[in-house]
């Protein structure tokens, strides 16, 4: 499989910069600003090497996304909400708007359990084997 | 859905989680405080991300076919650039700070030679794993880094050798000085023990302001750490607080005056021995002076505990209390018959109350829970924090004024820097 990595660097907010290799100079855009390389008898500045700061990230392992519905028409959509303020609020708006446009769609509301980041396998395990979709409100 | 205001967030970390492609449909920010009418235009507006209609894309989003890139597994390990960076130090240090490695000011450069001999300060080698931080728990998978990785930002810090032990030590929590929540939170390190002398620490007048470089370096190492070493400190991606905080630049590093203080000194009450080294940690809200609040009482002995009892009245009950004491005031508390600091806490829990009803306007309330909760009326008196441990303190100062400042700020752990060594 081909990934690439440019596109996967800049999704994680990296600059694509980093990957140049090991013998490259830093900063190779800018290279009209190295003095070594100016005029004829100028003063040469001396090149130093330092070592980068970084830490150790994990591997990441991707995950193919669950296969989409031919239609809602009929389905039952969950929407979840992850805690913060006004999710609750907001998401009863998009019930509202179901039931105005589309109202063969059945919407379910459910509170994750513990915090935003924290998984909840028993709501998943319902969504599961009653829902066929999920929206997931994430913000205030 | 996500709101706008986490567009870059909710992108990367999906990314970070293997879901680049992750279908993800925005609204305007906030939805908290907005009408039902305003929410549902939210509905009826378009995606301010994609400029497309709302609720037409949520459907899409939920029934368009897969795209092969959308159906791929696999593993990538993500670039962190080179092992080491050549050129000319004008053009390193932009390119440090390019790439989001500095807090925005010049560094000194990592040279082979001054990283080793910040490790020649450690009998630890070089390659041991030192810990794993994330910007924030749950949220962003952890990075490991190692001894040579830490004193690499050390040296970006202006640290001398003999703060290593101190830096690692911090690093060794994986505590993150940028924890990233909207909130603008802040870290702070209490150092306790024989290398606040060793390091010649200011405990003194200006002991929390710009003027020592052991203090200033070793907070100023932890927030870099906090951007290298876990891919923190994005601001819109692995940072969100909506205002930032000053004190993120290098953190509140507070020795205590152990030998002004009438008190025990902190790593002790934590069950260390007096002559460990050791460094406490804390996490919160912000500081702020307590000094001629509500409560003082000058009559004419000042009435310490009184004032910062009102002073922490306003506190989020999120986090606790941490008073940063000159000797002056500890000294003064200690006359008015204050013989420990767990005596100061007992009499702040009783007395530092708060009425229901002012609770339920505040954000993060902390109402008590459980069956003492069903009795509660609005205009039930509760303690502000019900547990003696929510107040902690600390002796820091010069003894030029008898002042005080406090943090919103709870306690995490402490752990030994002579481990380090």
């Amino acid at each position: 499989m081909k990934i690439n990595r440019r596109n996967i660097l800049s999704l994680m907010g990296m600059s694509p910069a980093l990957l140049a290799g090991a013998t490259a100079e830093a900063r190779q855009d800018k290279a009209k600003k190295d003095k070594t390389k100016g005029a004829k008898g100028a003063a040469v500045e001396p090149k130093l090497t330092v070592l980068n700061p970084r830490g150790i990230p994990p591997p990441i392992t991707l995950i193919p996304m669950a296969p989409r519905l031919a239609t809602l028409d009929g389905k039952t959509v969950y929407l979840v909400s992850d805690g913060f303020p006004g999710a609750d609020a907001f998401l009863n708006q998009i019930s509202i708007w179901f039931k105005k446009n589309m109202p063969s769609v059945t919407t379910v509301y459910r509170l994750k359990a513990g915090g935003f980041a924290d998984d909840d396998p028993k709501l998943n395990a319902e969504i599961k084997e009653k829902g066929q979709a999920v929206i997931m409100a994430i913000g205030h | 859905m996500v709101t706008i205001a986490f567009k870059d967030l909710a992108k990367t970390n999906a990314a970070k989680r293997g879901m680049p492609l992750q279908r993800i449909c925005f609204t305007p920010h906030p939805v908290w405080g907005k009408t039902d009418e305003q929410m549902y235009a939210y509905l009826e507006g378009n995606d301010p991300v994609n400029n497309t209609p709302l609720m037409p894309e949520v459907i899409s989003a939920l029934t368009k076919p897969l795209t092969d890139d959308e159906k791929k597994s696999g593993q990538v390990t993500p670039p962190v650039g080179a092992p080491t960076f050549t050129d000319t130090s004008d053009n390193l240090q932009q390119y440090f700070l390019d790439n989001g490695m500095t807090d925005f000011m010049p560094i000194t450069l990592p040279t082979q030679e001054k990283v080793d001999a910040m490790l020649k300060a450690t009998s630890h080698k070089a390659d041991e794993v030192v810990g794993k931080m994330t910007p924030a728990q749950g949220a962003f998978p952890p990075w490991s880094y190692n001894v040579q990785q830490v004193a690499v930002n050390a040296v970006m810090a202006g640290a001398t050798p003999d703060y290593f032990p101190a830096i690692l030590a911090i690093a060794s929590t994986g505590i993150s000085a940028l924890f990233s929540s909207t909130n603008s939170l802040v870290s702070a390190a209490i150092i306790n023990g024989p290398v606040r002398d060793k390091l010649q620490m200011n405990y003194g007048i200006g002991a929390m302001g710009p003027f020592n470089q052991a203090n200033a370096t070793i907070g100023r190492a932890w927030t870099l750490m906090s951007k290298n070493l876990d891919g923190g400190g994005i601001a819109g991606e692995t940072y969100m607080g909506s205002q930032g905080n000053v004190i993120n630049y290098n953190n509140l590093i507070i020795p205590e005056n152990e030998k002004d203080s009438p008190w025990p000194p902190f790593h002790v009450q934590k069950g260390f021995k007096p002559e460990e080294s050791v460094i406490s940690f804390f996490f919160g809200f912000n500081i702020t002076q307590g000094q001629g609040g509500k409560g003082l009482g000058m009559k004419p002995i000042p009435h310490y505990h009184e004032a910062m009892s009102a002073n922490v009245g306003p506190f989020a009950s999120l986090f606790g209390a941490l008073f940063i004491l000159d000797p002056l005031v500890a000294n003064g508390l200690g006359d008015l018959g204050f013989k420990t600091k767990d005596q100061i806490a007992d009499w702040l829990v009783k007395n530092t109350t708060v009425t229901v009803k002012d609770v339920k306007t505040m954000l993060f309330s902390g109402l008590p829970r459980g069956p003492e909760a069903a009795n509660l009326t609005d205009d039930s008196v509760i303690p502000k924090w019900a547990r003696a441990d929510a107040y902690n303190f600390v002796v820091c100062g010069g003894q030029t004024n008898p002042y005080h400042q406090l943090a919103n700020m709870s306690y995490r752990l402490s752990v030994s820097i002579d481990k380090w060594a």
